[in-house]
């Protein structure tokens, strides 16, 4: 079974992304803390391809999600320009915390709270962003 | 998300900022917008009330960390740079000593939220109002 959401890429409609998130997440067996844990994780994808990806232009998000074994997998696609979330390297947590890069505090939660992040530019140009998430 | 503010009288004036719902990229800038209108009236102190907090993204967490150097008196950091915002606030001080911004009572979730950004040792985080505002 599959869920699929097609939202307007703005600030506003992060609340309606995570609520069908939680949804359909509840609705394809996850516990509690695997929904929440994906709730955050594509609200802060979701957030990056608005802010940072389309950057005040119009466009869409198309969410979905679709259970893969005992794995849930979200996509989410845009037409934004192609950015690669998966490239940001993570922080050094051992570093001095003056000498930490800048930038990438969304992504680095999203490989918090996700199993797997995987990223391809689509035939049209734009983005998708895939999310796994085992069900525990 | 709604954001009420009540005044407490500990040793010191302290205002209690509460956070109802998701305070996510779509409303973070009012929160900080809430907090420096707060600062302007001369109230040096925030308790930053997350009880009814049901959701903090990681533009939630820059907004705290904002907060914090408002009320310490530095100049409010670039929000585009959010892991480096987030950790700033810890160049200065040791963990836990924020003196002018305390939490709240904050549920588990986002409780979660603030262990994973790395954020959790930077503030005194206290289950009673009356304790919280004693504290300070």
């Amino acid at each position: 079974m599959e869920h699929t959401l097609d939202v307007a890429a703005e600030l506003k409609n992060l609340a309606v992304i995570r609520h069908f998130i939680e949804d359909s997440a509840k609705r394809l067996g996850a516990g509690l803390n695997t929904i929440e844990d994906l709730i955050q994780a594509v609200d802060e994808s979701a957030a990056n391809i608005i802010l940072h990806g389309y950057k005040g232009r119009s466009g869409k998000i198309v969410v979905e999600i679709r259970k893969e074994g005992s794995a849930l997998v979200v996509c989410l696609r845009d037409q934004a320009r192609p950015f690669d979330p998966t490239r940001v390297p993570p922080p050094d947590l051992t570093l001095p915390l003056e000498e930490r890069r800048l930038g990438g505090l969304g992504v680095y939660l999203t490989r918090q709270l996700t199993d797997g992040m995987s990223h391809r530019v689509t035939s049209e140009g734009g983005n998708e962003l895939t999310l796994r998430k085992k069900i525990r | 998300m709604n954001i009420s503010v009540s005044q407490a009288q500990g040793r010191v004036p302290v205002a209690v900022l509460s956070v109802q719902g998701d305070l996510d990229a779509s409303n973070y800038q009012d929160l900080i917008a809430k907090a420096k209108d707060i600062h302007r009236t001369g109230t040096g102190h925030i308790l930053l009330d997350l009880t009814h907090t049901s959701f903090v993204s990681s533009s939630g967490l820059v907004a705290i960390h904002s907060i914090a150097m408002l009320l310490r008196g530095e100049e409010l950091p670039d929000t585009e740079h959010g892991w480096a915002s987030i950790h700033a606030v810890g160049q200065k001080l040791p963990p836990g000593a924020q003196p002018y911004l305390k939490l709240l009572n904050p549920q588990p979730k986002v409780d979660r939220t603030l262990e994973k950004a790395g954020l959790k040792g930077f503030f005194e985080i206290h289950t009673d109002l009356s304790t919280a505002v004693a504290s300070f």
